[in-house]
């Protein structure tokens, strides 16, 4: 009898602490910061520069030596459908396969995300304020070869590296740049839905993790040989009507993988 | 008197919960940023390890360490190409199992444990003092002694996991397993029945227990656990020492963890594995000797394999 009555005082002393829990009231309310990783990708495989081999449905077989393209005009919406643009002149950033992958969002208002908007390239309204209004961007962009002179307009996206194909059987580099055209500036905006919810809080730094295929570049809706674009001893597209085509491409490259909320 | 001073041991085993605000939140931010390929935590923080069970064929009431060892292999990252990962898990128990009354059984264990795994960037480790468990066993049914041909017991039961391990947030933070801990830093509710069939020499034991996980100050919640197993086991009664070979079945279901009430994405699984063993006993100390290897599994979306797990036991029967 009095090892039950033990074994029961036991079990009382344990479910009282059990009993005891934090109390998680929701508090919504300040500001905090969000991160958006931008991971890139050759199809199912990490984006690897260099030495990986990464074929295309053409046959064609790139070794990808750089990755670069803007992310601009970030637009994030929370679940009772409110929108919160982030300031313009803070959104412009590049995302570079040999660098930066996270983009650093600072004063979000707290809430509870389900999309986010971005856009690639260089926007008309950026390009009408003019050379002396780009601010500090103008400059980042210089030094990573996205743009040289304001009137040629930035480089949305480029891709640079050597590949084989066919009827190519030599390594030949090869270098793809999409930037403005006469008609068009090849600014694209993507909305992306988020497989669980971004929680912006004072204390909660939420992680979006994107991945972003490569492949839908060249290899994408609309399909690029590389092979059909040799003049000189490289494959060169930067200029021309299949600017406009690439650039259809890229709305197809990215999705979200998951969400961290830590 | 001696079975009373033992379960008070057990009692005050019991600390406060693990320190709770880490400040110490180690990043890992490079290139190949490693993703939350989130799976149990049976794996490094079990308190139990999982479906190995809380008791011995050999005996029934019995004080004792056991170490086990399980060798996991998993993707650091979310890519088709993305690295492999080694993870070795080393647990120490101090175990138990003893009668507090003529019905009632109380098994509490308490681990220690010591995990490494290798990645592409170094080695990483981490140590300390696991979860607790107490458990207390009720006997429903047992053939009398004087009964027929097979003799029955059947138990049922449940137990208590305390936070006494420190859960470590930073590894959940796109790690590759977030199992990598030495406590969930919640407490988790089980509920247990075990079954157990002899004729003579011959035994076949079945066991089953259920684990409800809470979540923990960090708003991470392991999913819950079912855990199975069945061993069927001889009896050798030989002059100067028993031996009880054994084998059997064990199997462990997991259900998705949550962060923030959210569900974490690959963190559901379950696996399969046979397990065979020895125990070897003389006088009041024995010996066992386990080993588990997987025959199916799926476990966090295929990025988390299991490798194998054995077990070492020294118990001295009560």
């Amino acid at each position: 009898m009095k090892n039950i009555q033990k074994a029961f005082s036991i079990l009382a002393i344990t479910i009282l602490f059990a009993a005891c829990s934090t109390d998680n009231s929701e508090n919504i309310s300040g500001i905090g910061n969000l991160e958006i990783e931008f991971d890139n990708a050759y199809a199912s495989n990490d984006l690897i520069l260099g030495i990986q081999e990464n074929a295309t449905s053409n046959g064609e077989i790139l070794k990808i030596n750089s990755a670069k393209y803007i992310i601009s005009n970030i637009v994030l919406t929370n679940q009772n459908g409110a929108v919160f643009t982030y300031p313009k002149s803070d959104s412009y950033f590049i995302v570079d396969e040999s660098g930066q992958a996270i983009l650093e969002l600072e004063n979000v208002p707290a809430g509870n995300y389900t999309k986010v908007k971005f856009g690639i390239g260089i926007d008309n309204d950026q390009y009408a304020l003019g050379a002396e209004n780009q601010g500090d961007f103008f400059v980042i962009a210089q030094s990573a070869g996205m743009i040289s002179g304001f009137t040629d307009g930035y480089t949305n996206l480029s891709l640079t590296g050597t590949f084989t194909s066919p009827t190519v059987a030599s390594e030949t580099p090869f270098m793809v740049k999409t930037t403005k055209t006469a008609t068009d500036s090849n600014y694209r905006e993507v909305t992306l839905d988020l497989p669980t919810k971004a929680l912006v809080r004072t204390d909660i730094t939420p992680e979006i993790h994107i991945i972003a295929d490569v492949s839908k570049i060249l290899d994408g809706s609309h399909k690029t040989r590389l092979s059909e674009h040799i003049s000189g001893s490289e494959a060169t597209i930067n200029s021309g009507e299949i600017l406009d085509l690439i650039t259809a491409n890229l709305t197809e490259m990215f999705i979200v993988a998951h969400v961290h909320n830590d | 008197m001696k079975k009373l001073i033992l379960i008070f041991f057990f009692a005050c085993q019991f600390v406060h919960a693990a320190d709770k605000d880490s400040t110490y939140l180690y990043h890992f931010r490079h290139m190949e940023f490693p993703e939350g390929l989130g799976k149990c935590d049976a794996c490094g923080c079990s308190a139990t390890g999982g479906s190995m069970g809380f008791s011995s064929m050999f005996n029934n009431n019995f004080v004792g360490l056991r170490y086990f060892y399980q060798s996991y292999t998993s993707k650091d990252g979310i890519f088709d190409n993305s690295p492999k990962v080694d993870e070795n898990f080393n647990t120490i128990q101090v175990w138990a199992r003893v009668p507090v009354s003529k019905k009632i059984q109380v098994s509490a264990l308490l681990p220690y444990h010591f995990h490494t795994r290798e990645r592409s960037t170094g080695d990483e480790n981490i140590s300390g003092i696991g979860d607790m468990t107490v458990i207390a066993m009720y006997s429903l049914y047992q053939t009398k002694k004087d009964s027929t041909v097979f003799t029955h017991k059947i138990q049922a039961g449940g137990g208590v996991k305390f936070p006494t391990g420190k859960y470590e947030e930073a590894n959940n933070l796109g790690s590759v397993n977030p199992g990598f801990q030495v406590g969930t830093g919640s407490f988790d509710y089980l509920f247990l029945a075990e079954y157990m069939i002899k004729r003579k020499n011959l035994g076949l034991n079945a066991m089953a227990n259920y684990t409800i996980k809470t979540e923990n100050e960090k708003e991470y919640q392991f999913g819950n656990q079912f855990n199975y197993g069945t061993t069927l086991f001889y009896l050798f009664d030989l002059k100067h020492i028993k031996l009880v070979p054994q084998a059997g079945l064990a199997g462990e279901v997991y259900e998705e963890n949550t962060q923030r009430h959210q569900a974490v994405s690959d963190t559901a699984g379950d696996i399969l594995f046979s397990r065979f063993g020895i125990e070897a006993g003389r006088k009041n100390f024995s010996i066992g000797l386990n080993a588990m290897l997987p025959i199916s599994q799926n476990l966090s979306g295929g990025n988390v394999e299991a490798n194998y797990r054995w077990s070492v036991n020294l118990n001295y029967s009560l």
